[in-house]
């Protein structure tokens, strides 16, 4: 809200410079944003909190400012002489939704001039964000922003038999809005009417056909006091917000509104002419009085952490304007109308915290001694996350919020949960997987010349179960894209290009790091993954994750170019498989032999069952196999693969002699030939 | 001439040839001459045989003598001759050492993730447990146990994406403050942090996702004195000794009395900057007093225990930190990014 200090000084008699005020308001919680100094005028920019809706106006930061600055308050105080016939005479006003509309105050105007508004009006209304219109509305505006309470003003003449009528709307009705939109009305609405027909949306905006126009003679000024949540419910269905439903919904003072039908009257009379009728008609069925709250001084300390005497505590309550005396070692306090926000004692206590200043406060510890501690999840992450980047992966963090054309396009459509309402069709969805992301990270960092990228994100996946409940969970995701040896100068390219054994490496390597045991990698299908390079990872039979090669298709549908290999685990499985401690074995004594054989076999046969061969046909003295070579071509004969496997041989018992070693060798090479048809070289 | 003599000038050709050796295959030439099986000396020593009975001894006393002392200077000379060799061999196998070194690059923690990491260390040091907390949350935990009243204009500050009525991504981390007081008993001091959701315009310095750390306290008598004591510890770990605070009345319908916290800020030490707007503070954090509705609506006993909360966002301090201005930066993951923090 726009504050125009010379505003303020004709409601508040004070001596500060506009800096040092500033400081006091943002320390007493009214805070100023800005300080803008305008041709003739000071203007702060103040932030209203939506719990004080009375410093929405001159006259509520005047009264919050008094006593930081020692001023005195000059209410305006309108007199009105008055010409018969009496207000009373010229309207009646019927209150047919008491719940909804508590006061209506009516005063009557006329024989105006309508016209543009004087010059000083003018400008205080445009230093105060507001755009002059003419001198009726004008006036009703300057109230409005003067004391808080918003105003609006009827042509009489267009008012159906002088009645104004305060009532929901009835089904089917419609009115035409003051900024010329037609506006359908629902029953929860309450509405201005006269006779006839609604003339205006309570609180929000009045009617087009019977605004303030160059004709108009005689004006009604309506004062009235709306609830503030049927005033936003019905702001937000018509999506209209307007200084006046603005102020309602943060609460309007309802003992202000005679005030400030008398202030336009006084007003309109001394800028538009005309005559005001005597008095007001004033329906005010719910009388709102003070609310009478007590509270202990003790508790205040004991919240605050201070110490302050009951008669301060009273002395700082009746400084803000809430009656307070001392009762049988309590305070008890009169909240004034203006003050909704304050209902119970720990209301009372903030504001004597408010007035006695927080940075009075003094910094202690809680004395509560509890274990702090980080979550398992937590450690587990970062434990994933030191192993992953000493594997060479960069960590990223990406968007939940994502494209659900794209969760489509990998398959995930079942599971993906949308967005009932966004900012852009990009952002429509939760994410169901962390690797779509990911390869939108290769991409984006493509069109930037980096091709060789390699990256994770422990992240958070959401989903909606079969059962149809929504849900989210951790998921460990990385990809892998290029050349990751950085300046490889004389090595070759191909060699160093990641590739699917390189990420599976990368597994290999988080489970070992981890201590997991009994990892087994097994053909998968996954509408994001190549379908002939990609596994699924099983620890002791149960499937924690996939990896492999992005499917050709996605490449093209992310727009990234060569080849990119990913893995996606689900954090928890994978928590679930670390073993709570790990055993140490005795470091072997005695020695070790090496021997290597090249086996040649059909394509089919699986290097898995090379190994399983091995392992059971070793009597037990084979500690280790390594892969050392893989060759296809006419030496072995189509459709046959030769591998060069190295073995190390050792007893944990004793040295294994020569003549073992190469009996044991014999025995794995009998049972390659028998079970897998193998051929050596 | 005498055997001696004859001794003496076989001594010193041999010594005169190891000194000219130049290689040590040479040497191993010269050694085998004088000192092998069929050398020279060896030869001698046969003839010992022929010699009268008492010249015997000192003959073979002086063969050996030549002999150790042709074997000392083999040796001798060896040693020069191949620290020579080994240093051309050294010299010939020189690399450029401005060559660029072969590396597999580590990957580094996000920059957001490393400002996380230091900001639950403290809490941790603070006694505060790191607890999990889900995003997406329902309207009840996320507004209404957190005393927002229906139909209230302080809902319009956190705009939500909502999934359906029930259910919304949370606005704050403050969400899970009720499901972690139902579940407890005080004193519980709890921390958490994660991804926030409001709809918020993306630009370079709002973005629909950002990060949140909420903590609260509950026990017996824990006073407003201890959220601010405890606020100042914070800066003071996470910004350095000479930080300063300032408290101020807000308005957050979950706390009351509220509070505003600001910092002194870190790029102009509180002078004035365009960084802090001229006013020399940066806004840390929402706090205050857990409201008594919100007490009382976990089953805790407000008359009985008191307690403190607050929140903060995170992505702003690596920006200040690091003079990042694109808020924008953290989430698009441009290496060229990532690589500097
Ligand atoms: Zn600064």
């Amino acid at each position: 809200m726009k504050l125009p200090i010379g505003w303020l000084k004709e409601l508040l008699d004070y001596e500060c410079p506009p800096r040092e005020l500033a400081d006091k308001l943002t320390m007493a919680g009214l805070e100023v944003e800005e300080i803008m100094q305008l041709e003739d005028e000071t203007v702060f920019d103040v932030k209203v909190t939506p719990n004080r809706g009375d410093w929405l106006s001159v006259l509520g930061v005047a009264r919050e400012a008094a006593p930081l600055v020692d001023g005195t308050l000059k209410m305006p105080d309108p007199i009105i002489e008055g010409a018969s016939p009496a207000a009373g005479e010229s309207i009646s006003i019927d209150i047919e939704d008491p719940d909804l509309c508590c006061r209506y105050v009516g005063a009557v105007v006329r024989g105006v001039q309508v016209k543009p508004s004087p010059g000083w009006m003018q400008s205080r209304l445009t230093a105060a964000g507001m755009r002059p219109i003419n001198n009726i509305v004008d006036a009703t505006n300057y109230v409005m922003l003067e004391l808080g309470q918003p105003l609006h003003a009827f042509d009489l003449s267009l008012l159906h038999n002088s009645h104004i009528i305060v009532r929901r709307a009835r089904a089917g009705e419609k009115i035409i809005s003051l900024d010329g939109s037609p506006r359908d009305l629902t029953e929860d609405m309450l509405v201005i009417a006269d006779s006839d027909r609604p003339v205006a949306i309570a609180g929000v905006m009045g009617g087009l056909d019977s605004e303030i126009n160059e004709q108009t003679k005689d004006v009604v000024i309506e004062a009235a006091n709306f609830a503030g949540t049927s005033i936003r419910r019905t702001s937000k269905k018509l999506g209209l917000v307007t200084e006046a439903s603005y102020r309602f919904e943060r609460g309007v003072d309802p003992s202000i509104a005679k005030k400030a039908a008398l202030r336009a009257a006084e007003l309109i009379c001394e800028i538009a002419g005309g005559e005001a009728a005597q008095g007001t008609v004033d329906a005010y069925p719910c009388v709102k009085e003070p609310r009478q709250i007590k509270a202990r001084p003790e508790r205040a300390n004991a919240v605050l952490g201070i110490e302050l005497t009951p008669q301060s505590m009273a002395q700082h309550l009746n400084a803000l304007q809430i009656e307070t005396s001392l009762e049988d070692g309590l305070l008890v306090s009169m909240v004034p109308t203006c003050r909704p926000d304050v209902v119970s004692e720990i209301d009372l206590i903030e504001e004597i915290g408010r007035a006695s200043g927080y940075e009075n406060l003094p910094l202690t510890l809680p004395k509560a001694r509890t274990k702090g501690m980080d979550s398992k999840e937590g450690l587990f992450r970062d434990r994933i996350r030191r192993i992953l980047m000493s594997c060479g992966a960069q960590e990223t963090l990406t968007h939940s919020l994502v494209d659900s054309n794209l969760s489509e396009l990998c398959g995930c459509d079942e599971s993906m949960i949308r967005l009932r309402n966004t900012l852009t069709e990009e952002i429509d969805s939760l994410r169901v997987r962390l690797v779509p992301n990911l390869l939108g990270v290769i991409e984006r960092n493509q069109t930037h010349e980096i091709n060789d990228v390699c990256i994770f994100e422990v992240g958070k996946v959401y989903f909606r179960t079969p059962e149809g409940v929504i849900d989210e969970k951790l998921a460990i995701a990385g990809a892998m894209s290029g050349n990751l040896w950085r300046n490889s100068w004389n090595l070759s390219s191909e060699a160093l290009d990641a590739d699917f054994f390189l990420c599976k490496g990368t597994i290999e390597n988080l489970l070992d790091a981890l201590g997991i045991k009994s990892v087994q990698f097994a053909p998968t299908e996954d509408t994001f993954l190549h379908p002939t390079r990609c596994a699924k990872i099983l620890v002791d039979g149960v499937e924690i994750g996939v990896l492999g090669e992005v499917a050709p298709g996605m490449l093209e549908a992310f727009d990234v170019k060569g080849r990119s290999q990913v893995y996606e685990l689900d954090f928890n499985a994978l928590m679930g498989c670390v073993p709570d401690t790990l055993t140490y074995h005795h470091v072997p004594k005695y020695p070790a032999l090496r021997m290597h054989m090249a086996v040649v076999v059909s394509d089919e046969v699986k290097y898995e069952q090379l190994q399983q061969v091995i392992a059971q046909s070793g009597e037990g003295f084979i500690e280790k196999t390594e892969l050392l070579d893989v060759y296809r071509g006419e030496q072995v004969g189509t459709g046959r693969t030769s591998l060069t496997i190295s073995m190390v041989f050792r007893s944990r018992e004793r040295t294994l002699t020569d003549e073992e070693v190469n009996s044991v060798l014999d025995n794995v090479k009998k049972a390659l030939s028998r079970n897998l048809a193998a051929g050596f070289r | 001439m005498s055997e001696q003599d004859n001794l003496e000038e076989l001594g010193k050709s041999a010594l005169a040839r190891v000194a000219q050796a130049a290689t040590s295959a040479q040497l191993d030439e010269i050694d085998t001459e004088y000192l092998g099986r069929k050398g020279e000396l060896t030869l001698q020593l046969r003839k010992i045989g022929s010699l009268p009975a008492d010249q015997r001894k000192d003959f073979g006393q002086a063969v050996n003598d030549i002999k150790v002392r042709i074997t000392d200077a083999i040796e001798a000379r060896k040693k020069t001759i191949s620290g020579g060799e080994i240093d051309a061999k050294l010299a010939a196998e020189a690399v450029d050492i401005t060559m660029p070194g072969r590396f597999y690059r580590i990957g580094r923690p996000h920059v957001l993730v490393q400002t996380l990491a230091k900001i639950k260390d403290i809490f941790i040091r603070l006694g505060y447990e790191i607890v999990e907390s889900p995003e997406v949350e329902s309207y009840h935990y996320n507004f209404e146990a957190l005393n927002y009243p229906l139909d209230h204009p302080a809902i319009d500050e956190q705009m939500s994406f909502y999934i359906n009525d029930e259910r919304l991504l949370r606005t704050h981390t403050t969400a899970y403050q009720h499901r972690q007081m139902e579940k407890r008993k005080p004193p519980i001091m709890v921390c958490t942090m994660g991804k926030c959701y409001r709809v918020d315009a993306v630009d370079a310095t709002h973005n629909h996702t950002f990060h949140q750390v909420d903590c609260f306290c509950v026990d017996r008598g824990i006073t407003m004195a201890d959220l601010k004591g405890t606020l100042y510890q914070f800066a003071v770990e996470m910004f350095g000794a000479d930080t300063n605070i300032r408290f101020r009345p807000d308005f957050f319908p979950f706390v009351e009395p509220g509070a505003e916290v600001a910092v002194t800020c870190s790029i102009c030490a509180g002078k004035g900057c365009n960084v802090c707007k001229g006013s020399g503070w940066l806004e840390l954090a929402g706090a205050g007093m857990i409201h008594p509705n919100v007490l009382r609506g976990a089953g805790i006993d407000p008359e009985e225990y008191t307690g403190f909360a607050f929140g903060f966002g995170i992505d702003r301090m690596p920006m200040v930190q690091h003079g990042i201005d694109d808020m924008r930066l953290f989430m698009d993951n441009d290496l060229r990014f990532l690589r500097q923090l």
